[in-house]
């Protein structure tokens, strides 16, 4: 990315997180979410928290012009369960964060652990009653039969409470872990998805929803939970690229199961993360994607050791910005990927600490895959697979991304902005 | 990067299409095998096994398993290893599961192994060319592909569970008996290979079954 002329140059603009190299389990970072403005960003942790940044909005006039992005809210989203049934503890791990569409003046998002979504309610509070006829300012009660006079009591200015309370629990409907969320823009429906279905909820409606086997997709197959079932005439188009069988190996199917899948903001297009790979696809063309990038071509000749080491299991996520003209995926040493489309261009940066003062441009990394190892470059064998980079997020709007490496929340913004 | 146990200086997967029976083809396999296998155990051991994982393990499982007898010789004793079927092709029909059906209670570990790998199978999306998998007799309410409509939702997901209980991991490593032949003999075929192949795959089931009966 880094050019002269109009091209983006990414800048450190903060760090969140702890600096300790020790990292503490629950503070892992495990979803990233900016709302449909871009001015709340949130994030979910292995602990059950939610963590709400802000985004200050400075006088967007002045050049340098600099978001920062503050804590608004931090609450305990999920606690650790016990199901007695099967005898095994359910994690607080929030799996995803949705913003839902603002109606009012409080925000909602839907978290998620493996089992349990929940709705959130974040209000802001800004000012407090006083003068209470039957209490005093301390909360007790006062003797009703001291009182002489009545007083309307007034609302007076207080320091800013940011509240988040739950407005609904969504359970008991995923056998398997709930990996990703959906919400419908009539603000109505949302889906939850695990490995094998998914359901289809009413916002106000807990106790039940619509569920769909995913292995009856192609039959299209719906089940209420009265047994009533039905499908439609037609069945879903299927997205599928033919192999190339000069490429096929023992890992082949598994490098080729999809982590995300991301709809562009204009949605006419759809892009799919697999393991080495981000393929974006024209929804009116079925049979191929229309551009595949390389994220890390480096590493199917290590596929085998990846494999052996789980780490060929790692869900990467990849999302799109604003206006679709670029995407965004995390990879390995911290490293994240970059490719915009048009220009053909791609970019490798990496979020680390030693590149943390304020403003630094980032400089584009490279991997050395074979013979002679320029100066700056890294080879793979030295890339830390425990560094990775698999939540990604990009401001619907501007061009300011948060990326998540294991316990630390970066956001870099485009110098020129 | 550290490969445990091997250093390599071959990478074996560049250009494997062209070189699969070389000694290190071989030895990878082998190696994949194995891994698959302990990485498929231990799944199966956690109270909540993932499912993305498990299918993908078991597909690779498969697939070691196809290759290996795409290329091993043909035991002596059976005329129907030659790779072609002797009887013409039949679909998975009621006769076979009959068949399986007699045979089914004297081999407990064949038909988890079967049942498993059948269940996870009907489980993913299978390939366009995939054909509908009449399921095992003692898995009965596995769904079909299609139409089994009136279940309700978790009925199939406690079936898979109880599966994934019922192999006792133990059962795989025996003494005295290797795991890998077991293993290969009692996969069920892959879903989207030629149906030539998948036939003579079946046959060669049958064979085994019946002649170690």
């Amino acid at each position: 990315m880094a050019g002269p002329g109009g091209d983006m140059q990414w800048c450190f603009s903060q760090v969140k997180g702890a600096i300790d190299d020790d990292v503490a389990e629950a503070d892992i970072i495990s979803t990233v979410e900016f709302n449909h403005t871009g001015e709340l960003l949130a994030t979910g942790d292995k602990g059950g928290r939610v963590v709400i940044f802000q985004q200050e909005v400075e006088n967007k006039n002045l050049p340098q012009f600099r978001s920062e992005y503050n804590v608004y809210s931090t609450f305990q989203s999920h606690e650790p369960e016990f199901d007695y049934l099967k005898s095994l503890e359910i994690e607080e791990k929030i799996n995803k964060i949705r913003w839902l569409p603002q109606k009012n003046a409080a925000q909602f998002l839907l978290s998620t652990n493996d089992k349990t979504i929940k709705l959130w309610k974040i209000s802001e509070r800004d000012k407090r009653p006083e003068g209470y006829n039957l209490k005093e300012e301390d909360g007790r009660y006062r003797d009703p039969n001291t009182i002489t006079a009545l007083r309307v009591p007034v609302l007076i200015p207080m320091d800013l409470m940011v509240e988040a309370s739950p407005r609904r629990v969504f359970s008991n409907a995923h056998t398997y872990h709930i990996n990703s969320i959906s919400v419908n823009s009539d603000y109505e429906t949302y889906l939850s998805a695990d490995d094998l279905r998914i359901n289809l909820w009413n916002l106000e409606i807990t106790d039940r929803s619509f569920s769909i086997l995913k292995h009856n997709l192609r039959n299209f197959i719906y089940e209420d939970p009265s047994g009533h079932s039905w499908s439609p005439s037609s069945s879903l188009p299927v997205f599928e690229e033919p192999e190339n069988p000069s490429n096929r190996s023992f890992f082949s199917e598994i490098i080729s199961s999809i982590s995300d899948v991301k709809f562009s903001h204009n949605g006419r297009y759809m892009m799919t993360r697999d393991y080495l790979s981000v393929k974006i696809w024209d929804l009116s063309m079925e049979n191929r994607p229309v551009e595949t990038y390389q994220v890390h071509e480096y590493l199917r000749s290590k596929l085998c050791s990846l494999y052996e080491n789980d780490c060929i299991f790692d869900k990467f996520e990849c999302c799109w910005n604003g206006n679709d003209s670029v995407v965004m995926t995390g990879s390995y040493n911290n490293f994240f990927r970059m490719f915009e489309r048009g220009q053909r261009r791609d970019a490798t940066l990496e979020a680390s600490r030693e590149n943390s003062k304020p403003l630094q441009v980032l400089k584009p990394r490279k991997v050395c895959t074979g013979g002679k190892r320029k100066k700056d470059e890294i080879s793979v064998d030295s890339l830390d697979f425990n560094k990775k980079i698999l939540h990604t997020a990009w401001h619907p709007q501007d061009n300011i991304i948060a990326v998540a490496t294991t316990n630390n929340l970066y956001i870099f913004q485009d110098k020129v902005n | 990067m550290i490969l445990k146990g091997q250093k390599r200086k071959l990478d074996p997967e560049d250009g494997e299409a062209a070189d699969m029976s070389s000694p290190t083809w071989e030895s990878q396999r082998q190696f994949v095998f194995s891994v698959s296998l302990n990485k498929y155990q231990r799944g199966q051991e956690l109270p909540e096994p993932s499912l993305r994982r498990s299918v993908l393990i078991a597909n690779t499982l498969r697939q070691i398993a196809l290759e290996k007898h795409g290329e091993s010789p043909p035991p002596p004793d059976s005329a129907l290893m030659s790779g072609e079927p002797a009887t013409p092709p039949t679909n998975r029909g009621q006769s076979e599961d009959e068949d399986w059906g007699s045979v089914e209670s004297d081999f407990s570990l064949s038909a988890a192994i079967s049942s498993i790998l059948t269940a996870l199978d009907s489980t993913i999306d299978g390939g366009p060319q995939a054909a509908p998998r009449t399921p095992l007799r003692s898995v009965e309410n596995l769904p079909e592909s299609a139409g089994d409509a009136a279940k309700p939702g978790y009925v199939n997901d406690v079936s898979m569970e109880d599966l994934f209980q019922e192999v006792d991991a133990s059962l795989l490593g025996r003494v005295g008996y290797p795991a890998e032949e077991e293993l290969i003999c009692y996969l069920p075929p892959f879903s989207s290979a030629s149906s030539n192949f998948r036939e003579a795959f079946e046959l060669e089931h049958l064979m085994e079954i019946l002649v170690e009966s």
